[in-house]
């Protein structure tokens, strides 16, 4: 049962994996295993595609977040 | 809280590895300022999380699928979009523990992620970014950039403005067809202005929603209801019936666009179509009253009004279906109503062919009544293609039904119930004799094509033979052989037993019908009316076959013909004519044949003899004179009257051999003459009995011709017919082929006058010969007679004494004047007898001569063999 669990698992992760590099996501399957992981749990995926794409953007701006520091 | 728990878990993890991924362009920072960086960055990622609970848009799996499947295919990239499909396909079945309960969000994730990135990386490829701000490419479906806290307050109203956009959405109906979410990109970095900024497709859009609101007055909902009302011919609010161009239309004082109008047009034709056949229909309904429309016409009316019943079903269900809106992928969008123009056009098809064929029948079939509507309906069947050849042999079915009937009603028990005139047989009312030959005849305009010829000729005939059962021969059994044929065939003798595509069905029920009925009546007129009998009978007594009979008649009448016509009386003929028949053979014949035997007195002039007003009559009685006519028992009495008067000639040449043969007497007397005397005596007598035996040759072979090879050889052809025939008219046929068989042969035919003009003008010559041989052996016995001697036998004695006794008158004058006289006077009259016979000798070697050379120009091949019989010595053609 368990060993069917983990290979359907396996087996859509895998299939996820695939469709995020048609789709050209850059992510790594560890990284879309949380994310799904997140999405089910009944997170927004608005808000999971945003903090993704806010924290890739990271690099340039990082200097500009440290120098902020207040938080809203 | 667990969940929560694992939750912001699985958040440090993922920050974890997404800063991990990022390359850090000054990784030989301290620790410290990459955990407070660590921290800050997982307590915005939180901030993030938490603004945003609830999607924008519905959860719709497939729905988000088709739309990435569609973007990858729209790059231009549409083997990923094949692939992508196929994954998709394959991941959506995986379900169960282990799987992704929440694909739909998976997939919303994917797609806002690619999307970012594609933008990120294009902004990155620009130069300035205020620039590629305002002409940025609007990607849908990409999430609204949040760069700062400040700018962050403008997210509520930048989806103000998305769903304000969604709206505007909404009233386009033209839009419909774009997807439905119209978020724009609306990208903008370091501008100061928050003024949203729209990209040229959605002004476009916008220019064209104004301009298709300007240019339709109407809506299409309206017209499409305009549109069905027309199509049951009912003018709507827009669009109506115009006269001058015959057909529905839009009047020009509407504003709608000109593919509208075409298109309306077009939809309307079938308009067009229903109002002539509803036209014809109520026209027909109208007539009806007035008789003027038949069975057949009505029939066709109502096959086609189940057609229109049909059809308005179908109208029907398009108008409840006008009302409601198509179900669609997303609550949040509108599709109009269900029926479109288009749609219509494409529902309208079938219709439009049924429609039209109608029409067409209804165009041809205006004039046309009766079996001639059948047939031509069935012409226009005649077609390939299965819709149109099942449609028409539905409405063949109704519109042939009243005929077949007819023709059952006719074949199976003679009833013509026609008030309308649409059957193909007519009848009409006649005396009982000529019931068969001019009762019923065929009406070939109301005849359908898919009745043939010989299959209208058979019903015909059965109809007629069981009505000429019914009134001639008053015969009730053949009602019995209707039902027989009726099993055989395998329908019932009950109404509606029949229908079209069913002509194999007819034709055998016809068939068995024509067998039994025809049948039938061959048994009635061979049994019940002894036809063959009574057709014997004409031959033997009209056709002079039986001999002795004629013979005797002509020894007993034959003295009272040779009075004046108009001094005989018919009674006493009659009388003769019984006691001729009891005395030959004829007596044991039939007693209802003999009684129709009986004399008959043609019409004379004064100067006729008897001989030329006799003639004999037989009376055919009903149903007999079917086949017995005035004009059929005519001819016969012109045969017999050319009979008769060869017989008397005949019987007149014998009369004279009587007297010419030689005997005893006479001879004994001839050798007493005195030599002269006897020598002109001896030729005379010699060139009288040479003529008259070339006379005697000549009758007799002409008797035997006329007895033997025409009437002889025409019976038996006529009796083998007799046996093959089937019905009355096969019978009448055959009748008919030897009365003119005979009448050809013996010369009596047009063909012949001249011939038999000579052969009349031979006959008198006989006769008169006749009169001068009886004069000249006359003369012969009283010569002997004066100049008997007393020497002579006692025998003798006796007999001239017995002569002498009458010519006790004059006893004495020859004896008187002596032999010289006796020679004398003698020698006078045989001279006067010897130039007579002489001249009619030779008028009947030329007429003779005459006759021979017309024999061979005849056609008839039996007349051959006469001449050969006439002149097989070559006698003739030799002199000649």
């Amino acid at each position: 049962m368990d060993s069917e669990a983990e290979r359907t698992a396996r087996e859509s992760l895998e299939l996820a994996f695939q469709m995020s590099n048609i789709l050209d996501t850059g992510l790594d399957r560890h990284t879309l295993s949380i994310l799904i992981s997140l999405c089910d749990l009944g997170l927004n995926p608005e808000a999971l595609a945003a903090v993704v794409k806010e924290l890739r953007r990271e690099t340039p701006t990082t200097t500009s977040i440290s120098t902020t520091p207040s938080a809203p | 809280m667990d969940d929560g728990k694992a939750v912001v878990d699985l958040v440090k993890q993922l920050v974890n590895r997404l800063l991990a991924a990022q390359p850090a362009p000054n990784s030989t920072e301290s620790t410290t300022t990459a955990q407070s960086d660590h921290q800050q960055v997982l307590r915005y990622a939180v901030r993030i999380l938490s603004s945003r609970m609830t999607p924008s848009i519905a959860a719709d799996e497939a729905a988000m699928a088709e739309s990435i499947t569609r973007r990858l295919a729209t790059q231009g990239n549409s083997s990923d979009a094949l692939t992508f499909a196929d994954l998709y396909s394959k991941f959506a079945l995986k379900t169960g523990p282990g799987s992704v309960s929440n694909k739909w969000a998976l997939l919303y994730l994917l797609k806002a992620i690619s999307e970012d990135r594609k933008t990120h990386q294009k902004l990155a490829q620009s130069d300035s970014r205020v620039s590629s701000g305002m002409f940025k490419m609007s990607v849908p479906g990409g999430l609204p950039a949040l760069f700062d806290s400040e700018r962050n307050g403008s997210s509520n109203g930048i989806s103000d403005i998305s769903r304000r956009k969604l709206d505007k959405g909404r009233h386009d109906d033209n839009l419909r067809n774009l997807p439905v979410k119209e978020t724009s990109e609306k990208g903008w970095s370091g501008g100061i202005l928050m003024v949203s900024k729209e990209n040229a497709r959605d002004m476009a859009y916008r220019e064209f929603a104004n301009l298709l609101k300007e240019e339709n007055e109407v809506s299409e909902e309206v017209i499409v209801r305009d549109v069905l009302y027309a199509c049951q011919g009912i003018d709507g609010k827009y669009v109506r019936f115009d006269k001058v161009i015959d057909g529905y239309a839009l009047p020009d004082t509407v504003k709608v666009p000109r593919a509208t109008r075409v298109m309306v047009r077009k939809l309307c034709e079938l308009g067009w179509l229903f109002r002539k056949v509803k036209g014809y229909i109520s026209e027909s309904m109208e007539r009806f009253p007035a008789e003027e429309v038949g069975t057949v016409g009505q029939a066709f009316c109502a096959a086609l009004q189940d057609e229109l019943s049909e059809y308005y079903k179908l109208l029907a269900v398009l108008e409840a279906q006008s009302m409601n809106p198509i179900p669609l992928v997303s609550d949040s969008a509108s599709s109009g109503n269900y029926l479109s123009l288009r749609r219509l056009s494409v529902w309208f098809a079938e219709p439009m062919v049924k429609m039209r064929l109608m029409a067409v029948l209804v165009d041809s079939c205006k004039v046309l009544r009766g079996g001639a509507m059948a047939g031509a309906i069935h012409m226009h069947a005649q077609h390939g293609d299965p819709l149109v050849h099942e449609f028409m042999k539905r409405l063949l079915r109704r519109v042939s039904s009243p005929l077949f009937e007819m023709v059952r009603s006719w074949v199976l028990e003679g009833e013509l119930e026609d008030i309308f005139g649409e059957f193909f047989v007519l009848g009409q009312p006649v005396k009982a004799e000529s019931l068969w030959r001019e009762g019923y005849h065929l009406h070939t305009v109301m005849l359908p094509s898919f009745i043939s010829q010989s299959l209208a000729h058979r019903i015909l005939r059965t109809g007629k033979s069981i009505n000429f059962l019914r009134v001639c021969c008053e015969d009730r059994s053949w009602a019995d052989a209707a039902t027989e044929s009726a099993e055989a065939a395998g329908t019932t003798t009950r109404r509606g037993g029949l229908g079209y595509g069913e002509t194999d069905a007819l034709e055998s029920l016809v068939t068995e019908a024509a067998k039994r009925i025809d049948k039938h009546l061959m048994d009635v007129m061979y049994t019940q009316y002894k036809f063959k009998e009574h057709c014997l009978a004409i031959k033997r007594y009209l056709l002079l076959g039986q001999g002795d009979f004629v013979q005797y008649l002509m020894d007993i009448v034959g003295p009272e013909l040779s009075e004046p016509a108009n001094t005989i009386s018919s009674f006493k003929l009659a009388g003769l004519l019984e006691s001729a028949i009891r005395s030959s053979n004829a007596q044991y014949d039939d007693f209802d044949i003999l009684d129709r035997l009986r004399v008959k007195m043609m019409p004379h002039n004064t100067g006729d003899r008897g001989w030329d007003v006799f003639s004999l009559e037989y009376d055919a009685r009903v149903p007999l004179n079917t086949v017995f006519t005035e004009s059929v028992m005519a001819k016969y009495l012109r045969i017999f009257n050319f009979l008769w008067k060869l017989r008397r000639v005949e019987h007149a040449l014998i009369g004279a051999w009587k007297m010419m043969k030689p005997n005893c007497i006479t001879s004994h007397f001839f050798s007493k003459l005195p030599r002269a005397v006897k020598l002109q005596l001896t030729l005379t007598s010699r060139r009288c009995q040479v003529l008259w035996d070339e006379m005697n040759h000549f009758l007799t072979n002409l008797q035997y011709y006329i007895m033997f090879e025409v009437l002889e050889v025409s019976w038996s052809n006529f009796s083998n017919e007799m046996e093959v025939a089937k019905d009355l008219d096969d019978l009448l046929a055959a009748h008919e082929k030897y009365l003119h068989s005979i009448v050809e042969k013996s010369l009596l035919g047009e063909r012949s006058q001249a011939l038999y003009k000579t052969l009349f003008v031979l006959f008198d010559l006989i006769l008169r010969f006749r009169s001068h041989a009886d004069r000249l052996y006359e003369g012969i016995s009283e010569l002997r007679a004066r100049s008997a001697d007393p020497s002579l036998p006692a025998r003798d004695k006796i007999k001239s004494g017995r002569h002498l006794s009458t010519k006790s008158s004059e006893p004495g004058s020859w004896l008187g004047e002596g032999r010289k006289a006796l020679t004398q006077r003698a020698g006078e009259f045989l001279r006067n007898m010897g130039q007579d016979i002489d001249s009619i000798s030779k008028e009947y070697s030329s007429l003779f001569g005459g006759f021979m050379s017309q024999l061979p120009v005849q056609q008839h091949i039996d007349l051959k063999f006469l001449m050969f019989r006439l002149d097989f010595t070559e006698f003739y053609s030799r002199v000649s």
